[in-house]
């Protein structure tokens, strides 16, 4: 009889490895139990691109024999976990969430999987996604091979994209940890609209080689997870320099919550309109204690606001530019009507029609906005602001209009974050942090290049204060 | 163009059936809404307007010469 009990399904990293070393259960039952949940949770909320149930249970018995030899590899040995399906894994179908890429096989594998695999975690899964990480925009949830991500919170409602797979599993307890991508918002988003804890790392830390592009000079890797902690310990596993991989930043990142910068020298930059008029009134007050929750840790709490550019027009415009030239042969061959979503269908058609002049004065304005958080950034170390103003909209809703009517705020406070965020190549870190409706909601804490543990610090005291993150949706409960 | 042995085509075909199984197990995707008003040339001309809008977007923004495109992305 397994040993498994529920509990173990939203458990941490640490606590699982713990008794994986102490013996309460072996790798082998840990992934059986995590594989038949994946299997049978999975499809309900159409998180699932395919088991890897085989290969995992092959890798579980390996990690068994290494800890009975106490051969042991870190706090990720034996722990189950789950990719987007955007990550080549070799000899195995890559579908990248596409109908044109149904059939296609890599004969090697991402270094993000190689790197945990290495520590002997256990990849139990690829995970649904929005088809080619959404492109350059798309209009419905259901742009995805694999149907509309679904959220374990309230089936009726989207999970968030383009990683929408990856939080899904994360929040049913599917797997323990997710990686996730980000071109402009892919992690964040998912993560907030399904509460768990996700990861944008510093543009450049974590190799890409083996993902699909989307954007060269914007796509980043990141972990979805339940805790910043485990964030921080998947993190360093995937972190590092990699010469297959032309953007690296050739950094590595270790996790050391003990160094953390003391949080009273921390300054933190918020606008109070975020929180008072432009967030669902129905998450306010959830806000207004966390913003008193964030005070409490001792960092010094400062009003701020974004430097003014056209955000969403350049980020916009190098997506387009980007995306269609990765996609160009697929959109010749006229295979781009296969997708699902009409409105990511014209936008790849239309991007390849942006010219080189338009191209260059976004990437013009772009090192323009990296200068100007460069300052922004040398007096208020980090920002912070709701992931998403709205919680999780219904799966028939538009996502290129806005599901609200009131009124929008009188400044725009730092509502742009994500994509500037994203421009400047910053860290990013959305944790759980109250519910509207009974949907979860997040905020996000960016900081300069490479500031992840100071963001893993603030992240984690939050958490060590509050249970948001510990929160269970009912429809995962068996 | 990739190489596969006989053994690892066999393991690709039978993960693509348990794709294929995993997928007829998926709640059944509900039909992306459709307004017959808007046809693919409708979605394209929309394409190409707010790429123009963009285009214009950037246009407001003063650049100096000396302002070069990011094409360092080490932050």
């Amino acid at each position: 009889m397994s040993s498994i009990s529920d509990d173990i399904f939203f458990a941490s990293i640490a606590e699982i490895n713990q008794k994986l070393t102490k013996s309460e259960f072996s790798a082998v039952e840990l992934a059986r139990a995590f594989c038949d949940r994946l299997e049978t949770i999975g499809p309900r909320y159409n998180a699932l691109a395919l088991s890897l149930r085989k290969g995992a249970l092959r890798d579980a018995k390996e990690v068994d024999g290494d800890i009975k030899r106490e051969r042991l590899r870190g706090h990720l040995q034996g722990i189950p976990f789950g990719a987007k399906d955007l990550l080549a894994y070799a000899k195995h179908p890559t579908t990248w969430g596409a109908q044109p890429y149904a059939g296609q096989v890599f004969d090697y594998t991402a270094s993000v999987l190689k790197r945990i695999q290495k520590r002997g975690g256990l990849l139990t899964g690829k995970l649904a996604m929005v088809e080619l990480a959404g492109g350059p925009s798309y209009r419905y949830a259901s742009a995805s091979l694999t149907g509309p991500g679904l959220n374990p919170w309230d089936s009726t409602r989207w999970s968030g994209g383009s990683s929408s797979g990856s939080a899904i599993a994360v929040a049913a307890g599917l797997v323990t940890y997710a990686l996730g991508s980000e071109t402009s918002g892919s992690i964040l988003t998912p993560s907030a609209f399904c509460g768990v804890t996700g990861l944008r790392p510093t543009y450049g830390l974590v190799p890409r080689h083996g993902a699909m592009a989307l954007s060269w000079t914007l796509d980043k890797i990141g972990p979805i997870c339940r805790s910043a902690e485990d964030c921080g310990l998947v993190l360093e596993a995937i972190a590092g320099a990699e010469f297959e991989d032309p953007s690296s930043a050739r950094k590595s990142f270790y996790y050391t919550p003990q160094f953390a910068r003391d949080l009273k020298d921390v300054r933190v930059g918020f606008a109070p309109v975020d929180f008072n008029e432009a967030v669902d009134p129905a998450a306010r007050a959830d806000y207004a204690k966390a913003l008193e929750t964030i005070r409490s840790l001792g960092v010094n709490v400062v009003e701020a606001k974004l430097p003014e550019f056209p955000y969403g027009a350049v980020i916009g415009t190098i997506i387009s530019a980007e995306g269609s030239a990765v996609f160009e042969e697929m959109i010749q061959s006229g295979k781009v009507d296969q997708l699902a979503d009409q409105h990511q269908i014209a936008g790849l058609k239309a991007g390849l029609e942006i010219s080189a002049n338009d191209y260059l004065k976004a990437m013009r304005i772009r090192a323009l906005i990296q200068e100007a958080f460069r300052d922004l950034l040398s007096t208020t170390d980090v920002l912070i602001a709701p992931t998403r103003f709205d919680p999780a909209p219904k799966i028939t809703q538009p996502l290129d209009r806005r599901a609200v009517d009131r009124p929008a705020p009188a400044t725009p406070g730092l509502a742009a974050l994500i994509p500037a965020g994203n421009l400047a190549g910053l860290p990013a870190l959305s944790i759980p942090c109250g519910f509207a409706n009974g949907m979860p909601m997040g905020l996000q804490l960016v900081g300069s290049p490479f500031s992840e543990n100071m963001l893993l610090a603030i992240g984690k005291t939050f958490q060590d204060r509050t249970d948001w993150h510990k929160r269970r949706p009912p429809l995962a409960t068996p | 163009m990739n190489r596969f042995t006989r053994r690892e085509l066999a393991v690709t075909l039978s993960a693509s059936a348990v794709l294929l199984g995993s997928l007829e197990g998926q709640t059944p995707a509900p039909a992306p809404p459709v307004n017959p008003q808007v046809s693919p040339d409708d979605e394209l001309k929309a394409a190409r307007a707010q790429l123009r809008d963009n285009a214009d977007q950037l246009d407001k923004v003063p650049l100096s010469m000396a302002a070069e495109p990011a094409t360092t992305f080490r932050p």
